[in-house]
């Protein structure tokens, strides 16, 4: 626990940590820019100059705002409805024994399917469209989410689930006051793991065939000789997981805040 | 609903029949099933014994012997293989939502802050919430916890958890407590300290409690009687009244007037079930 007099000194430190966690990043920026035209031809690896131009006209003329919106429509739905269904399944099938014994087999045999393979199958099923995309990450989102809700669940402590029950609890008060919250850092951490799947979901489904959106985009600009574009578009997934990424830990942190940092030293224990 | 809920702690006395022990174990019988899956090992052999209502009782036996099945059993969280136990004479047949049970491992729920640890019986119990503030209030300045209200349980140590969980059990009054080896884990210091102040909540809240526990000397300076089992398979050796003036000294027993006398008696029953094998062969022989 920090004291009050180390407040100072954390702080100035938290800066040079950020300034430090930059650093790698930076020099491979200015290397990146030094070798592009001298080492390795401009055309295989566009320049950081010309990426950050490239950025600057898409979004200044408007041009990647349709994609833009596509791809963030599509995301934003697969990940919901895929965490969604993760989460209600993963919490029934670890509550229920029955069901877990009947369920769980196929989940894992579906769990080893590549899922990527399954997408001309649901350009197929759900056309060229938004849905397809929606599909196939909410497929990628919920093996993740539904996998760790599952053992979350599963992993909740019996003694304290017994406690709780003398204590006055009814079934539906043990899911609110015992298994959700102590399965709720399972559930984040599967959220999070999510998060990138989900992007590969929609660009693979966007690679695979669509009219619009940032795969398409990037695919566009491949075939055009446009390595600028291709890492634009790269660029533009990396900050959205990044975003991504940065609300997650928000929300774990206020979501957790009664856990323990795990930096901290152990508890007394007398 | 509302008003049932909690009206059965509160009335548990006189819905039931009075003359009743608050809690009693009748010829009870355990055996569980071996590791292997075949067979199955007798753990607790015939225990008959009563608890009145108001008493302090202390189960004291050798680990292993199967005190916190006994525990669980009147908990409702196991069902004897045969013989029954009885709460103010009605058999347990379910989780048992009319006691308090305070664990040897505080099991306050992580996630909830001090406060919220202690008002969970009530909020379960749709006490109302200023009736809940109030009582919560109450209890932990009793427990001595005020002032740690918003603490999660990692930031508070190890004999306030403990105190948090007798708060948590107090709380709702429950007619009856069962511990088990709530103290265990705790070092000697804080472990007199707790004892002391068990002894003076158990007075102020006149519960009947049921109190597990492997140390002789905690079981003869708190308890009004106390229960002896023996091992493998365990049975009741002897069920003794401890007629100590109340209150007693914890921290000094050995200053309590008639301690030693009381202590010796117990202690000459105990003796022969410690870690002796060959002598519990001959105790059991003897016995049968």
């Amino acid at each position: 626990m920090p004291t009050p007099d180390t407040l100072r000194g954390s702080a100035r430190s938290h800066i040079l940590g950020i300034v430090l966690r930059l650093l790698p990043a930076i020099v491979l920026l200015v290397i990146w820019q030094w070798a592009s035209g001298r080492v390795i031809r401009t055309i295989y690896v566009s320049k950081p100059t010309d990426i950050a131009y490239r950025l600057y006209q898409i979004f200044a003329s408007g041009e990647i705002y349709p994609d833009l919106l596509t791809t963030a429509q599509e995301l934003l739905l697969g990940y919901a409805i895929g965490a969604a269904v993760g989460v209600t399944t993963g919490y029934l099938l670890a509550r229920s024994p029955r069901l877990a014994s009947i369920f769980e087999p196929y989940l894992m045999a579906f769990y080893g399917i590549p899922k990527i393979a399954l997408a001309p199958l649901f350009i197929i099923w759900f056309g060229i469209g938004l849905w397809s995309k929606v599909a196939l990450a909410a497929l990628m989102v919920f093996f993740l989410v539904f996998y760790n809700v599952y053992m979350g669940v599963r992993s909740v402590d019996r003694d304290v689930v017994n406690m709780t029950m003398i204590l006055g609890a009814s079934e539906r008060q043990l899911t609110r006051h015992v298994y959700l919250p102590a399965a709720a850092p399972f559930v984040i951490m599967g959220m999070r793991m999510a998060i990138p799947y989900s992007v590969i979901g929609v660009i693979v489904g966007e690679f695979t065939s669509s009219t619009r959106g940032l795969g398409l985009f990037i695919v566009q600009a491949s075939s055009n000789y446009d390595p600028a574009g291709v890492f634009a578009g790269i660029a533009i997934l990396l900050a959205f997981v990044i975003a991504a990424n940065a609300g997650a830990s928000r929300l774990e942190r206020r979501l957790l805040r009664w856990r323990p940092s795990p930096s901290g030293t152990q508890h007394q224990e007398i | 609903m509302r008003v049932d809920e909690t009206n059965v702690v509160a009335d548990a006395g006189e819905r039931h029949d009075t003359r009743a022990p608050a809690l009693e174990f009748d010829r009870v019988v355990q055996d569980f099933r071996l590791p292997s899956g075949k067979g199955s090992r007798r753990v607790l052999d015939t225990i008959s014994f009563a608890v009145r209502r108001g008493q302090f009782t202390a189960i004291v036996g050798p680990s292993g012997c199967g005190k916190s099945t006994l525990l669980h059993m009147a908990a409702g969280l196991l069902a004897p293989t045969s013989g029954a136990v009885r709460q103010d004479g009605v058999a347990i047949t379910s989780v048992n939502r009319a006691i308090g049970f305070v664990p040897q491992q505080a099991q306050l729920l992580a996630w909830k802050t001090l406060r919220e640890n202690v008002e969970l019986p009530l909020l379960l119990r749709q006490v109302p919430r200023d009736e809940r503030a109030e009582r919560v209030r109450e209890v932990l300045a009793a427990a001595g916890l005020a002032g740690f209200e918003d603490h999660y349980p990692h930031q508070l140590s190890g004999g306030m958890q403990k105190r948090a969980s007798i708060a948590r059990t107090l709380v709702y009054r429950p007619a009856t407590i069962l511990m088990d080896e709530p103290f265990g884990s705790l070092d000697a210091q804080t472990r007199m300290v707790m004892q002391d102040d068990l002894q003076s909540l158990w007075s102020r809240y006149s519960a009947t409690i049921v109190f597990v526990t492997h140390d002789l000397t905690e079981a003869v300076i708190l308890a009004d009687n106390i229960v002896l089992l023996g091992s493998q398979p365990t049975r009741l050796k002897a069920n003794v009244a401890i007629e100590l003036a109340r209150p007693r000294n914890v921290f000094q027993p050995f200053h309590t007037n008639r301690f030693a006398e009381f202590y010796d008696r117990v202690w000459a029953i105990f003796q022969s079930e410690l870690a002796r094998p060959a002598a519990e062969t001959v105790a059991a022989n003897a016995d049968a």
